[in-house]
C-alpha cells in the first residue's frame, strides 16, 4: 500500500522544510493530487516566489524555477510564450502576489496569459517573522501591528475580486481554503484545465493557516481560518 | 572563569531556542564583566533547519570574532551536527543531548565529550520546550556564571513568555537542574527519544493504518480534523521527538480525511478485504 502522498512529490526531499502544521504543505498536497489526476507531471513547469512559498523549491518532481520577489507571474508568462505546450504554474504567497507583484498579476490577468497562478493567503509575511501584509484584516495582531491592524493601513485585500473586474470572461478565478482540501483540489484541477483547454488565465487564492506566526495551536488555527472565510468568501467568481 | 578567550558554539534546530539560550549566556557573561561577541547563523526557515550561534567570551576587547575552532560545542539536535563538525578539534569539549543523539559522529575528534539527557529531563519536568533553559544552565555551570544574575537575565529575556508564577518557578528549577547537573562522561544515556524508523502498521476491523514516524512533525492536524475522533496522541515519537498520533480502528471509518490533510504524507488508513 502506497500513496501516502501524491506521486508527483519528490520523496527524497521529505520531510520537507515547512513548519509543523503549515497550510502551504496542505495546499501543495492538493496541487500534487491535481497534477496526478490530470497526468501532467512531465509537462509541468512550476515557478516559485520569495517567501515561505520558496520552500517548495524541491517539493515536486517537476521542473521548478526560483524567481525574484513578486516576479513569478511575468517569468512564467514568458516561459509559457516560449514553451506553449507546457503547463505553467506560478506559486506565491500574499506578500509576493498582492504587494510587490500586484502589477504583474494584474497585467497577466488583463492580457489573459494562459498560466495558472496559485496564491497562498495566510494574512502575513510568514518567513520574516509574521509582519502585517495587505491581506491582514483590520484588528488582527501581527509583529508590525501589535495593537491590531489600524484601518489606515487598509482593510484585508481581496485579490480575486479585483482580478475578476479586469480579467477576460474566459478566465477562471476562485478562492479556496485548506479547511476544505477536496474543493481546493477540484479548483486547482479546473484552473489547470482552463489553462490547457481554454488557453486562458486562471487564478486560485488559497486561504491558509500559519500556526508558527499566528502563535496558535491546531484548533485555534482552524477557528481563525473560519473567521477568515467569513471575510474572504470561498467559491468560484 | 580563566583569563583567556572562550569560544562557544550552540547548535540545534530552528525552533529549539538556540538563539535564545545564546542571548542569555552572552548577556550573563557581559554582566559578569567580560567582553562578548554573539553571532547567530540560521537558514531562511523558522523551523526545521540547523540554527547555530557563535559566542566569543573574552577578558579583553574582541577586535574580530574569528571562528576557527570552538572550546565548547553544544549540540541539541542530531541533524545540526554536520553544520558544526568542522569547528570540533582536539581542544573542544562537546556537550550533547544524550537522550536524542548518538555520539558516534564526533567521537574521535573532540578532546572531551559530555552528555546530558536534556530532552528526557525537560519532558520529565513537564516543560518539553525548555531544553534551551536547561542547556543555558549547563553553560553557566561550565563558565562559572553566578546563579542569581544569570536567572535574572533569563527572566529579562523571556519574561513575557512565563504566563504564570508557577511557570516561572518550573523554568527556574530546570535552569538550576542544568546548573547543578553532573554531566555524563564516558558512559552516556541511551538515545531513547528518537523517531522510530520504518512504518507503524496496525490492522483490525477490516482496516489497515500505516504511520511513518520519521515524517510526522506532531502538528496534530489529523487529530483536529478527524470527524470520528479516532486519532489521539500516543506514546511513540516522531521527527521532533514529540508524540505522534495513534489510531483507534474501532472508531475509524477510513474516510481518508487524515491523509488528505497530513502536510507531510505521514499517515494513511485504508479498508482491506
Amino acid at each position: 500500500m502506497t500513496n501516502f502522498s501524491p506521486k508527483s512529490w519528490d520523496q527524497a526531499s521529505k520531510p520537507h522544510l515547512f513548519c509543523p502544521g503549515c497550510g502551504h504543505a496542505i495546499a501543495l498536497k492538493q496541487l500534487g493530487y491535481a497534477i496526478d489526476e490530470l497526468g501532467i507531471q512531465k509537462e509541468t513547469a512550476l515557478g516559485i516566489d520569495i517567501g515561505c512559498s520558496l520552500l517548495a523549491w524541491n517539493f515536486f518532481d517537476v521542473n521548478t524555477v526560483q524567481t525574484h520577489h513578486g516576479r513569478t507571474t511575468p517569468v512564467m508568462v514568458g516561459y509559457k510564450m516560449a514553451q506553449p505546450e507546457k503547463i505553467v504554474l506560478a506559486y506565491m504567497g500574499d506578500g509576493g502576489g498582492y504587494a510587490i507583484g500586484l502589477q504583474s498579476l494584474i497585467h497577466a490577468a488583463f492580457r489573459n496569459n494562459p498560466i495558472t497562478v496559485v496564491l497562498i493567503n495566510n494574512e502575513n509575511y510568514a518567513m520574516t517573522g509574521g509582519q502585517m501584509s495587505p491581506t491582514t484584516e483590520t484588528g488582527i495582531k501581527t509583529t508590525t501591528s501589535p495593537l491590531g491592524k489600524d484601518i489606515k493601513f487598509g482593510p484585508g485585500f481581496k485579490g480575486p475580486e479585483l482580478l475578476k473586474n479586469i480579467a477576460s470572461p474566459k478566465a477562471f478565478i476562485a478562492r479556496a481554503s485548506v479547511s476544505n482540501p477536496i474543493q481546493l483540489k477540484d479548483f486547482l484541477a479546473k484552473a489547470i484545465k482552463n489553462q490547457s483547454e481554454n488557453s486562458s488565465f486562471s487564478f486560485v487564492e488559497v486561504l491558509s493557516i500559519c500556526p508558527t506566526n499566528w502563535k496558535t495551536d491546531v484548533k485555534q488555527s482552524f477557528d481563525k481560518l473560519k473567521e477568515m472565510e467569513k471575510y474572504y468568501p470561498l467559491g468560484e467568481l | 572563569m580563566e583569563e583567556k578567550i572562550i569560544k562557544i558554539i550552540l547548535a540545534g534546530e530552528g525552533g529549539q531556542g538556540i538563539q535564545t539560550a545564546a542571548k542569555v549566556i552572552s548577556a550573563a557573561a557581559a554582566e559578569a564583566g567580560f567582553e562578548v561577541s554573539y553571532i547567530p547563523s540560521f537558514g531562511v526557515e523558522q523551523r526545521g533547519s540547523p540554527s547555530v550561534a557563535f559566542i566569543t567570551i573574552s577578558p579583553k576587547e574582541i577586535h574580530y570574532p574569528r571562528f576557527d575552532n570552538a572550546n565548547i560545542t553544544m549540540i541539541l539536535q542530531q541533524r545540526a551536527i554536520a553544520a558544526v563538525l568542522k569547528y570540533i578539534d582536539a581542544q573542544t569539549t562537546v556537550i550533547f543531548d544524550s537522550s536524542t543523539i548518538q555520539p558516534t559522529l564526533f567521537k574521535n575528534q573532540a578532546k572531551k565529550i559530555l552528555g546530558i539527557p536534556a530532552m528526557k529531563l525537560v519532558s520529565e519536568g513537564s516543560l518539553p520546550k525548555a531544553s534551551n533553559i536547561l542547556m543555558a544552565g549547563v553553560l553557566a555551570q561550565l563558565l562559572g556564571l553566578p546563579d542569581v544574575s544569570t536567572w535574572q537575565v533569563i527572566v529579562k529575556t523571556l519574561g513575557k513568555k512565563f504566563k504564570t508564577e508557577a511557570d516561572k518557578e518550573k523554568n527556574r528549577q530546570i535552569f538550576l537542574l542544568g546548573k547543578k547537573f553532573k554531566l555524563e562522561e564516558n558512559s552516556f544515556s541511551q538515545p531513547i527519544l528518537i523517531p522510530q524508523s520504518g512504518q507503524i502498521k496496525i490492522e483490525g476491523e477490516g482496516k489497515r493504518a500505516i504511520i511513518i514516524p520519521e515524517r510526522c512533525k506532531s502538528c496534530g492536524l489529523c487529530i483536529a480534523r478527524c470527524p470520528a475522533g479516532a486519532l489521539a496522541f500516543g506514546q511513540k515519537l516522531g521527527l521532533f521527538s514529540l508524540p505522534i498520533p495513534e489510531v483507534d480502528l474501532k472508531k475509524c471509518t477510513a474516510c481518508d480525511t487524515c491523509s488528505r490533510f497530513c502536510p507531510d504524507g505521514a499517515i494513511k488508513i485504508k479498508k482491506i478485504n
